[in-house]
């Protein structure tokens, strides 16, 4: 080792405002650092990462006081790259650079011992230095990358996130596990702030989507397996059996109406408030408008089942289905069989954006809200119930009524005369957090509960200004855009208002409701009787999300929800590099914050995706073939299937493929022979650092 | 540790044994309920053990508000007495009900409290091991009896009288703590299945699960007890026009007999519906001595015993 | 708080109250409360559905539930130590059953009750009834046996009352509780 070579380590100390300097005593350490071993200098500054706290380095190391650095500051989760750049803009190869956390694992950790916090940091620094003296340059690599996306979930967020990159000239595959695209928001009836029609907001987007040169639809599909990394993801995708040919279905209808009362089930769309038959289309505005049967409901008019010879009847005419009979197209055609299992199809992607939504909490959960009865609801029931696509077209009855209004309906559609009977409303009870900010359901606040109960009241009373409404709080949370103002408006109009959580709702014989809480503001137990109760249940993960993360390779939080990278820095991206997360899957949110997640996680995987190749940090494994055995433990070990034996000068070694490697080191630690040595990571370097606190002195290795 | 749902006496073979738990209201304002679970219970081939030398469970004004571990103390005592026979308790008594299967659960809950409880029973030469527990006597006669039973077992039905049930807090709340649950703790109907297997109706009524103001409360104030009492049996006139109001815990059913005849005295309301423990009716259904399991009330009974005898004989 | 005119409902200081619990008291009520077995007290959020259902809120009593708790967390012990409402809690639980946050209302009810103890704040009737409890075994007890007689049950229950081993035994047992410490009633 020439002088040239040999370490000037600069140590820089960070106080992180008060993040650090509040438990650790930064100057003892300061000092202590000066006299390790190799440390040529050793200085502290209130922000590190600042502009000036760079300026710092990056002059010792110009000035050729320096040729190691070590920075004692946060963690290296968001700041490495920070002051590895600054190493490299000053002239220094970047891997000559070592990171002690004494935030996170040290004064955040130990708060309030400050004596013990100083030691600790100390040891975190010496160990730093440690390694610092042993560290090795290296040359960062590059991956070619595909440059199409996938995306998961045909909601608000999905269509947005497609639409953002596929006009930005990129092909994306827009994955849907339901019939139709349009999610959630395409159940709403008006949307908040603003009022405006969710469906006419909505549809064009859809429309504009599906219609899109770069977007392949892929709908009533889900994903099967994920394999492969950032840039080369392989995709998996089960397309659903449709028991329809949709190359032939023009999405006329016909089928649904002659689909047999027996073979209707609770309708997904209406929330349970109607039925469809088990041949439907989603709902009449559905992209694309293709019709599906659900095989668990059809009841297989005619004893037939696709691929199956038809009955005969006496005359020898086939007996066929009615939707086969009435389809004008000959896509209900039940001639071929058909794979229950569907198809699967394999996709290559460079990234993934997943925005699979949320769902809310059924009632039947909540039973001291009476949830046995008809007319206590959800507010996304309610949505449909005063959406003119809903059960009712709109017009507000007593959901108890609904099979009334349905009968009268169909008189009228016949031709008869008959009178309405249905009752309605006078009074609607909202109840708020129902589900929400409760440790048995979810501890979480939902976000947008206030804000559509609030909308939901305003539309109600605006429309029908005899109604009295009233709606509970525990807290009213509009902190939004124009929210609060929406607030106010709802007080002018007369809702009542009842700061207090609803503590019981009990049936009354005719069907009308007791509903029981507690005023805050008048300091006393309130009591009303309510046509109708609208329960504001929790938004929660989709039920599969869980499984969906897992095959993904992303990680949910506690409460369920996919967990971002970093809360504050890195909100759509996650842990695995490449796949995004926008829109409810990451969590509860409002429409606009949906939208505004969605284009950011488009924005990202374009800026990923667009200059066609990626750095990659050479901090990967590599194997000596000189010292390997070939005892393939390493093969086996490999969480990306990085590794492979191969044939060398007749004897079994261990390879590396440098494009999957990850660098996560198991190899490296399981080798018997210490053939791989994980570079940045190495045997000396982690010995060194380990030897170093444990002796509580920098340590020869 | 024995499960939740499980009985000691699960063993269908096995004949059925509970050791009566009496509690204090029922040994010395209501002892017709006593009698009546004594004639009942061998007629339904239920084998009852006096469980001698047993106490108060205890009731919440007493040890519970003094602390957990002499509140646990007390009720394990009672336990053990079953325990050591290999049973579990039963009783007619929500109060009973809820001071023991809660003392139970905060035992079996927490180690420590079970270790202070047990401490001071070696000082009798007792331990308590967490396996008796209490019984409600509505659903052993529910659930281990069965409503086939007990439809064959009567010598009078109920054919068109009105019930209105009183199931009571104690009976539901809090459901973590007891033995046997609900399915929907708000919506209880045990009580209203076992009154319509005698014949009747047991329609479910708006107030059906609000609480009946005795203890602690009337204790308190007699008046703020009595209005409590007063908004729930205008509930159950208006809404149902009930014949009879039966309640599955004896305190409900002392408050409800007690209180109309002082409302009705002091005018407030003009109405007389007699009350009485499902064990009472379902003894005086089964033929025993309407004096002697029935014969101790407040509001008059007469008319509706008589009318039972009378119209519903099978 | 002097300030109040009678018939004014005075200002709660709480500053005052804040300083009071640090300067004349070992530990806040709050604390003794959780001491007392109402665990999950600092999770209350005030939603007020304990309240919407419980008795005492809807017959008018003071300091009920929901109340209470607020009460216990600003430091209010005078005011609540004069209090008798924790004593009119029929322990019915419902809001114990439908508590969002895990808070157990009525423990903190029976806590309330277990720290007035301390202080010797209870009613007669309850001291009467653990007099009752110590000497026969039963909180409620009558001499009367006519009752018992007419229904044709023996006068004497299967219980303490007849079985004077098990009334030792029950006596034993409270004489090592926390009952013979208070010292609230003659335990000989």
């Amino acid at each position: 080792m020439t002088a040239e070579d040999k370490p000037r380590i600069g140590v820089y100390i960070c106080h992180c405002g008060e993040n650090i300097a509040g438990a650790v005593d930064v100057e003892e350490v300061r000092k202590f650092a000066e006299k390790l071993p190799d440390v040529v200098v050793a200085r502290d500054y209130l922000f590190m990462c600042s502009d000036p706290g760079q300026e710092i380095i990056k002059e010792d190391i110009r000035k050729g006081l320096v040729n190691r650095v070590v920075v004692a500051a946060c963690t290296p989760r968001t700041h490495e790259p920070i002051f590895r750049k600054a190493c490299e803009d000053a002239g220094l190869n970047k891997y000559y650079f070592e990171m002690a956390n004494i935030r996170d694992q040290c004064s955040w950790a130990h708060w309030h011992e400050k004596e013990k916090a100083t030691e600790k940091a100390k040891l975190l620094v010496a160990a730093a230095v440690a390694k610092a003296r042993l560290l090795e340059p290296l040359e960062d690599r590059y991956v070619e990358l595909n440059k199409d996306v996938m995306v998961l979930g045909g909601g608000i967020a999905g269509i947005f996130a497609a639409l953002d990159l596929a006009n930005a000239g990129f092909k994306v595959y827009l994955v849907e596990k339901s019939p139709s695209i349009g999610g959630n928001m395409a159940k709403l009836d008006k949307t908040f702030p603003t009022n405006d029609c969710s469906a006419c907001i909505l549809t064009p987007l859809m429309v504009e989507v599906a219609n899109h040169p770069n977007v392949e639809l892929i709908t009533y599909a889900e994903v099967e397996s994920v394999d492969g990394t950032v840039g080369n993801f392989k995709v998996k995708v089960r397309k659903k059996q449709t028991y329809v040919d949709w190359d032939k279905c023009t999405g006329c209808g016909a089928c649904l109406n002659v689909c047999p009362p027996k073979a209707r089930v609770p309708d997904e769309y209406n929330e349970g408030l109607s039925t469809r038959g088990a041949i439907y289309i989603a709902f009449p505005q559905a992209v694309p408008k293709k019709a599906v049967i659900d095989p668990d409901a059809c009841i297989r008019c005619g004893g037939r089942w696709f691929g199956e010879e038809p009955r005969k009847t006496k005359d020898g005419k086939p007996i066929l289905a009615p939707c086969e009979k009435v389809c004008p197209t000959g896509a209900c055609s039940r001639d071929e069989p058909r794979d229950p299992n569907g198809e699967l199809i394999e996709l290559n992607v460079g990234s993934i954006i997943v925005a699979t939504g949320y769902r809310v909490m059924d009632k039947k959960h909540f039973k001291e809200y009476a949830p046995d009865s008809p007319n206590v609801i959800t507010a996304l029931q309610m949505e449909r119930l005063i959406s003119a696509t809903g059960p009712t077209e709109g017009k507000l009855i007593v959901p108890s009524d609904i099979p009334k209004y349905l009968e009268w309906k169909k008189k009228i559609e016949k031709g008869k005369e008959a009178e309405l009977e249905a009752r309605k409303p006078h009074v609607i009870t909202f109840v708020s957090c129902v589900g929400s900010r409760d440790e048995r359901y979810h501890t979480y606040c939902s976000k947008v509960c206030c804000m559509y109960m609030l909308k939901q009241a305003m539309l109600l009373k605006e429309k029908y200004p005899d109604l009295e409404i009233y709606i509970s709080f525990i807290d009213v949370r509009t902190p939004g855009k124009d929210f609060d103002e929406y607030y106010m408006r709802c007080r002018k109009l007369g809702i009542k208002i009842i700061k207090g959580k609803i503590g019981g709702v009990q049936r009354l014989p005719d069907e009308r409701l007791l509903v029981k809480g507690y005023d805050a503001e008048l300091g006393r137990p309130v009591e009303l009787i309510s046509d109708i109760v609208v329960l504001a249940t929790a938004m929660e993960p989709n039920m599969d999300l869980k499984e969906l993360a897992r095959k993904l390779g992303i990680s949910v939080g506690a409460e369920g929800f996919l967990k971002e990278r970093h809360t504050k820095l890195y909100p759509v991206d996650t842990m695995t590099e490449g796949i995004f997360i926008c829109g409810c899957a990451q969590g509860p949110k409002d429409i606009p914050d949906s939208v505004a997640q969605a284009k950011a996680a488009a924005a990202s995987a374009m800026s990923l995706l667009a200059p066609g190749k990626m750095k990659v940090e050479p901090l990967i494994s590599e194997v000596d073939q000189e010292k390997c055995i070939g005892c393939g433990i390493c093969e086996n070990l490999c969480p990306y299937g990085a590794i492979t034996l191969v044939e060398v000068n007749g004897s079994r070694k261990s390879k590396i493929n440098e494009t999957l490697c990850k660098g996560c080191g198991v190899c490296a630690a399981a080798c018997p022979s210490k053939a791989i040595t994980l570079h940045g990571f190495t045997y000396e370097q982690v010995l060194a650092q380990i030897r170093t606190i444990a002796a509580k002195k920098v340590v020869e290795v | 540790m024995v499960s939740e749902t499980e009985t000691v006496n699960e063993n269908e073979e096995r004949k059925l044994k509970f050791g009566l738990f009496l509690g204090c209201n029922i040994t010395f304002n209501r002892p017709d309920v006593e009698q009546a679970m004594r004639k009942i219970f061998p007629a339904l081939g239920v084998e009852l053990d006096d469980l001698a030398g047993q106490s108060c469970c205890p009731t919440w004004g007493t040890m519970p508000s003094i602390d957990d571990v002499g509140w646990c103390a007390v009720a394990a005592r009672n336990l053990c007495l079953g325990e050591e026979k290999g049973i579990d308790l039963m009783t007619a008594c929500n109060t009973c009900y809820a001071s023991l299967n809660e003392a139970r659960h905060k035992m079996l809950k927490n180690p420590e409290i079970m270790n202070s409880v047990n401490e001071i029973l070696a000082k009798i030469g007792r331990k308590y091991e967490g396996k008796a527990k209490c019984r409600h006597v509505t659903w052993v006669l529910y659930k281990d009896i069965g409503l086939e039973k007990l439809r064959e077992s009567i010598k009078y039905t109920l054919d068109g009288l009105t019930i209105a049930v009183q199931p009571g807090c104690h009976f539901l709340w809090p459901s973590e703590v007891y033995p046997d649950r609900e399915k929907d703790p708000f919506n209880p109907v045990v009580l209203r299945e076992l009154c319509e297997a005698l014949g009747a109706e047991a329609p479910y009524y708006t107030k059906l699960i609000d609480c009946c103001g005795i203890g602690a409360l009337r204790s308190t104030d007699p008046g703020k007890s009595f209005a409590l009492a007063k908004d729930k049996l205008e509930c159950i006139k208006e809404e149902l026009d009930a014949d009879l109001i039966v309640a599955g815990c004896c305190s409900c059913m002392i408050q409800f007999d007690d209180v109309q005849d002082k409302l009705r005295k002091e005018g407030k309301i003009n109405f007389s519906i007699p009350v009485l423990h499902y064990v009472q009716l379902l003894a005086i259904c089964m033929g025993f001595d309407p004096q002697q399991v029935a014969g101790i009330c407040v509001t008059p009974r007469d008319e509706i015993i008589k009318r039972i005898l009378e119209g519903g004989k099978r | 708080m002097e300030l109040a005119e009678e018939g004014v409902p005075p200002v709660i200081n709480l500053t005052e109250l804040a300083e009071k619990e640090k300067e004349e008291f070992e530990e806040k009520v709050s604390e003794l409360i959780i001491e007392f077995g109402a665990e999950n007290l600092m999770a209350c959020m005030q939603c007020g559905a304990c309240a919407s259902i419980c008795p005492l809120a809807r017959t008018g009593f003071e300091w009920y539930n929901k109340k209470l708790i607020k009460a216990i967390l600003v430091g209010m012990r005078e005011e609540l130590l004069d209090d008798m409402t924790p004593w009119a809690c029929v322990a019915c639980n419902r809001c114990t059953e439908i508590c969002p946050r895990n808070v157990t209302p009525f423990e903190v009810m029976l806590a309330m009750r277990r720290l007035m103890v301390e202080d010797f704040a209870l009613p007669t009737l309850t001291i009467e009834g653990l007099r009752s409890l110590y000497e026969h075994g039963h909180a409620v007890y009558m001499t009367g046996r006519e009752a018992r007689k007419k229904v044709g049950l023996p006068e004497k229950p299967p219980t303490t009352d007849s079985d004077e081993k098990a009334l030792q035994e029950l006596k034993t047992i409270l004489k090592n509780t926390k009952l013979a410490e208070l010292g609230l009633i003659p335990m000989e």
